[in-house]
This record gives structure tokens, sequence and C-alpha cells, in this order.
């Protein structure tokens, strides 16, 4: 036997060939088995035992199973943060196009029927692009008219290099189906945060599908405070290696509201790195939250770094929320894959401290539910977001407070 | 000022899984201003719920009497109200509320007892003057509440919070348990300290007389089978360190109810 043959003998693998431990890029995906189609028939109609819509209360959102037509009254419309209009703004450019028109349609592939659906009922699309960096974040709004059925979609890309922050807001009364395309170039940083304040009688169900560049930064934030049912299903992939994604979330739920966000985070190159982090709070009997966080890392991307953690914070008995994540690992030389996921309910021993030190009830609350968010609202790293939300938040809690309160909690 | 604590005929009782159990059984007690009593007794006594109750935990329901500061019931109190007329309780394993800083609580829990907020920039020198007296690093005003805290550590954040908040009436329970020598004197001297600046009544439950070389009582009372049954000076707690408390229990009592 020559050295050489010695030598590859003793760094051959000797594992089982149908041993799908050791092979694991030949076991069968268990995170998701759904098609990625265009066509609402490609997908089952949801049901119960269809692992995407389990937790979905389906009675609730059935108006977005089929295709419809839309009313097309929900009005879209974009300037920077401050209220300047993008026009003597250079390298923004906002504009309705046609949805057969890129970048409309080439960002993933719907993955589920209500995605599909929208898809196909959509006649309005509309397209952020962003060429070069911005210092004041863009924002574009969404205002519903209403709870005639409606659809639209919005597509946002920033180029290589762009350093930019993207703020999408909805409010107003809604049902609404939509569809979020988001597209970063090469090295680029970028931030998009989405916030869902509608109306307590509104519907919303969306689909973002993401494409992070090679080597850039995406901060993806969903900030879900308001809301009958509100439903979106968040799909990723990488371009190239060295990719970022961090995805962060808060959701408020009060009584009878159903909000459900799922993260499909897929590693699809070496050396990308993903962070899902996504906390919410329940107040009130039936606030229902749902959070799936499924992560799958492909045999084509090793030395991921990947990690999601999802907490809930229950204010009052008789609200429900779910919580699964889930994780695929094909590659075995990964940097790390891990997960955490909690429900907790509102401490009564944390309350009676606070209270044995002269905090009323209501003011221990805000501290703790504060807190509880505190971390994650500075991360969404907007200034007028963190202000907006940590004031909802309050709003929500306590009415009344003394103005000394009110200062000292604001300078805190 | 004077102020006085009056526990009148104090009965309060738990739900178990057995049933309601009856733990105070006619407490009766009066400590004014600037006096220190130190409550001795057995384990499952009923000493902890007794500073429990005078607090307002929802877990004890009181069946009658009345706890009266300068004459206002504070069982007709929520905890907060009872805080704002001047009572403070010192927890044996004082709560850990993560994401609330200390500094902020702090704060928040100043502005509420005094009506008023605080200004800034006396009450950042207060705090640090104050943390530095109690021996803890500058950074704990940055950490959550009581998280992670070593046992040592949360005692000196209590007894922090007893300087802070200058009360009418400290209760300590069992301040000493779970401290070495230097940090028993180190809490020790902070509670000496607040109570000659704020002169406020101490009740100081504890099981061992430890503690009492470092704070004085002027009044020794022991407590059994839910009330006080002897009460004398400093040289009662002599008496219970050479003696114990078998002698003052009941015949077949059970001495380590897990409700004490």
């Amino acid at each position: 036997m020559s050295d050489y043959a010695q030598q590859q003998e003793v760094t051959l693998p000797t594992a089982d060939p149908n041993d799908p431990y050791a092979f694991p890029a030949s076991m069968p995906s268990s995170v998701d088995k759904e098609p990625r189609s265009f066509d609402p028939d490609a997908f089952a109609m949801p049901t119960p035992k269809i692992d995407d819509w389990r937790y979905t209360p389906l009675d609730r959102v059935s108006e977005f199973f089929n295709v419809f037509t839309p009313s097309n009254a929900t009005s879209v419309a974009a300037s920077l943060i401050d209220g300047t209009s993008l026009d003597s703004i250079e390298g923004v450019s906002f504009r309705e196009i046609a949805k057969t028109q890129a970048p409309a349609g080439t960002v993933l592939k719907p993955s589920d029927r209500a995605a599909a659906v929208q898809w196909a009922s959509t006649q309005k699309a509309y397209a952020l692009e962003i060429t070069q960096s911005q210092d004041t974040p863009v924002l574009v709004t969404v205002k519903g008219s209403g709870l005639d059925l409606d659809a639209i979609e919005l597509v946002f890309t920033a180029a290589a290099d762009v350093h930019a922050d993207i703020v999408l807001e909805h409010a107003g009364q809604t049902r609404l189906a939509e569809g979020v395309e988001i597209s970063t170039g090469k090295n680029s940083e970028v931030s998009f945060t989405s916030v869902q304040e509608w109306t307590p009688d509104s519907k919303h169900v969306g689909s973002h599908r993401i494409h992070v560049g090679e080597g850039a930064h995406l901060r993806h934030s969903v900030v879900s405070l308001g809301g009958d049912v509100i439903r979106i299903r968040m799909d990723q992939d990488f371009g190239g290696p060295e990719g970022d994604l961090n995805m962060l979330g808060i959701y408020f739920v009060d009584p009878g509201q159903h909000m459900e966000h799922r993260t499909m985070v897929v590693h699809n190159y070496p050396e990308c790195r993903s962070r899902v982090v996504y906390k919410g709070a329940l107040d009130g009997k039936k606030a229902h939250s749902t959070w799936v966080g499924n992560a799958l890392i492909q045999p084509t991307a090793p030395n991921t770094d990947s990690y999601e953690l999802n907490r809930n914070l229950v204010l009052t008995p008789g609200a429900i929320a779910d919580s699964e994540p889930n994780l695929e690992i094909e590659n075995g030389n990964i940097i790390g894959a891990g997960h955490a996921s909690s429900v907790g309910r509102f401490d009564d021993e944390e309350l009676f401290y606070l209270q044995s030190r002269g905090i009323p009830e209501t003011e221990a609350r805000k501290l703790v539910v504060r807190g509880f968010f505190g971390e994650l609202v500075e991360e969404i790293g907007i200034p007028e977001i963190s202000k907006h939300l940590m004031g909802v938040i309050d709003r929500r809690l306590a009415r009344g407070e003394s103005d000394d309160m009110k200062q000292v909690l604001e300078e805190n | 000022m004077q102020h006085t604590l009056e526990i009148k005929d104090l009965r309060a009782a738990v739900e178990t899984k057995e049933g309601r159990k009856e733990i105070l059984k006619g407490v009766n007690l009066t400590v004014h201003s600037g006096e220190t009593h130190a409550i001795m007794g057995p384990n499952g006594s009923g000493k902890s719920t007794l500073a429990y109750t005078l607090a307002g935990h929802p877990k004890y329901e009181v069946e009658s009497g009345q706890v009266l500061l300068d004459g206002e019931d504070l069982l007709k109190m929520t905890p907060d109200e009872r805080a704002k007329a001047g009572l403070f309780l010192a927890m044996q394993y004082p709560v850990e509320v993560p994401g609330v800083s200390m500094t902020n609580f702090l704060r928040t829990a100043k502005t509420e007892i005094d009506g008023k907020a605080p200004a800034i920039r006396s009450w950042v020198k207060e705090l640090g003057e104050e943390m530095k007296k109690l021996r803890m690093d500058p950074k704990f005003a940055q950490r959550s509440v009581n998280e992670g805290f070593s046992g040592g550590e949360k005692k000196r954040a209590e007894v922090l919070q007893l300087e802070l908040l200058a009360p009418k009436f400290a209760i300590l329970d069992e301040t000493d348990s779970g401290l070495d020598v230097d940090a028993l004197r180190i809490v020790s001297e902070g509670v000496n300290r607040a109570k000659e600046k704020h002169e406020f009544g101490i009740l100081m439950v504890t099981h061992y007389t430890r503690i009492l070389r470092y704070i004085k009582p002027d009044v020794v009372h022991v407590f059994a089978d839910g009330r006080f049954i002897k009460t004398g000076g400093p040289e009662l707690a002599d008496e219970l360190e050479e003696t114990g408390y078998d002698r003052y229990l009941p015949e077949g009592s059970d001495s380590e109810s897990a409700l004490a």
C-alpha cells in the first residue's frame, strides 16, 4: 500500500451510508414541506391539520383563501420620515408599477395559499427603490380604507453598498392581503421596520419575501400593535456568503385578537449569520399569539451561525401564546444553531415587591412590561419608532398617571 | 416627629392544600419611632407571616384586628399605599425583576413615596454615596432589580432602599440570614445609619441572636404559635441563646411548619 493510499484511508469517514444522521443532507426536510408557487391551486385549502395553519383561526381569515377582486381603495404613499417629499431626494424612487414588471415578483415565491391568492388577486403594485445611501429613514404608509377586501404588492430594493432605513407603517381600518418583497444588494446595510397598528376590527394577512445580498446586513423588524387578526409569514434566503440577518418582532395582543408571526430563515450560503428575536405581551381574555420560527441550514451553508428566541409575557389570565421553534440542520460544520422559547405569566411576587416599595399596581405593570420590551425596542434603532412604541405600550397598560411619574418614566 | 405603630389582636390565615390554616392568632404590639424591637421565635412560629401580613402580601388573609400607623389602619390599604404611609419591609428573599434597572426602580419608588420626582442631580449624588457606604459596586445601579445578585448583594440592596425611602417603620425579615460576618456588619451598619438619620422604628424578625450584636434591640419579644408570648429587655435574647426556644413551644406543636 502506498503512503498516499494510507493517508486517504485515515481521513475517509467510515459512517454507514444508510444512517441519515451521518449524512444529514439526505434527510427529508421536516421544517417545511409546502411548495413555492404563484399559483393558488398549488396549495391545498388550509385546514387545522396542515402545519402552517394549525394555530390560525381559519374561520376568521377564510376570505383570504380564494382569489378575489380587490377594492383597490388602500392608499400607499412614501416620503422621508420627517415628511420631506421624495421628489427632492436623490437615490430614492417610489412609484406604482405593474405586477408583471420587475422588481415585482422577483423575490422568492409565495409559500402558502394565502400568499399565492394575494398575488393572484393583486392589481396594484408599488416599488420603493433605493440606489444611494440615505441618512433619514424613508417612510411608506399604507392606509386602510374600510372592510372591503383589498390586495397589494410592495417591493423594496436597496442597491449594493447602500445604507438606509425603511419604515412601513400600516394604519386605519382594513381587510388586506399584502405581499412584501425585500431585496438588498451586496454589502448593503439596511433596516426595514413594518408596523401594524390597525383598528380592532381589521384583518391583515401578509407574506414577506426577503433576499439578503452577499455580505449584506439586514435588520428586519415587525411591530404588531392592533388588529382583529394579523398573520404574517416571512420567507428569506441569502444571495451569497457572509450575509447577516437580524429579525426582530414585537407584538402586543389585546383581548380577542390573534397575532401570528412565522419566520422562515434559510441558510443556503456559507458564513452567514441569523438572529430571530420575537417578544410579545398578551393582555386579556382570548388574546392569542403565535410565533413559529423555522430555521433551515442547508448542506451548502457551512459555518452558519443562527439563533432564534421567542418570549411571551401573559399579563392577565385567559390569554394563549403558542410558541414553536423548528430547527433543521443539514450541515454538521456550523458555528451554532440554537433556540429558546418561553411563555411566562406576569409574576405576582414581582408585583408585590414593586408595590411594597410604594409603586402602584398599574405603574408596576408598566415598569415590568417596559423592561420586557426595552432592549428590543432600542435594537430596532429608529428613535421615532422606539418612542412611539413605548408610548403605545404605556397607554395600553394604564391611563391617568401623574405628570411627575410620566416624566420619571420617560427619563428612565 | 413621633410616630406610633399599633398592632391590635391581628389574626391572619393562609389557604393550604389541607384547607384554611390560621397562622397569626391574636398579635398585639406597639412600637414607637426610634425603638428597635427584636421579634424572635422558632421556625414556623409565624414571624415572617406577621412581616408579610403587615406589608399586605395577598397570600395572607386578615381575619380580624387592626394595624394602626398614627391611627390610620394599614389593613385597609393596598401594599403601595402602606409603603406611602411609611411602612417598609426588607424581605428575606428579595424578588428579581428582570428588565427593570435598579436606578429606574429606585427613582420610581422614591417619586411615589415622596409624591414628587427627586431632583436629578442631588438624587444621583445621594444614590452614589449610599451605595458606596454599603460597598456596592456602582454597576449595580444599571443591573436589573435583584437579578443575579448574590444573597449578600440582595440584602445590601434592601438596606439601600431602606436608606433612600426613609420610612416611619421598618420591618427587617431575617435580614441576617445568608450573610457572612463582613456582610452582616456592613448591612447592620447601614440599618443603624438609616435609623439614626430617619429615626424610624424597627421590627427586627430574626431566628438568631447574631444580628443583635450589631443592631441593639430596646425590646425583645418571643413569638411562638402565632402570638407574642414573652417580652423583655436585651437580656431575654441572651437567655434564648442559652436555652433555645423549646420551652416556649406548646406540647406536640409543629415547629418546622413550612408556613413559616
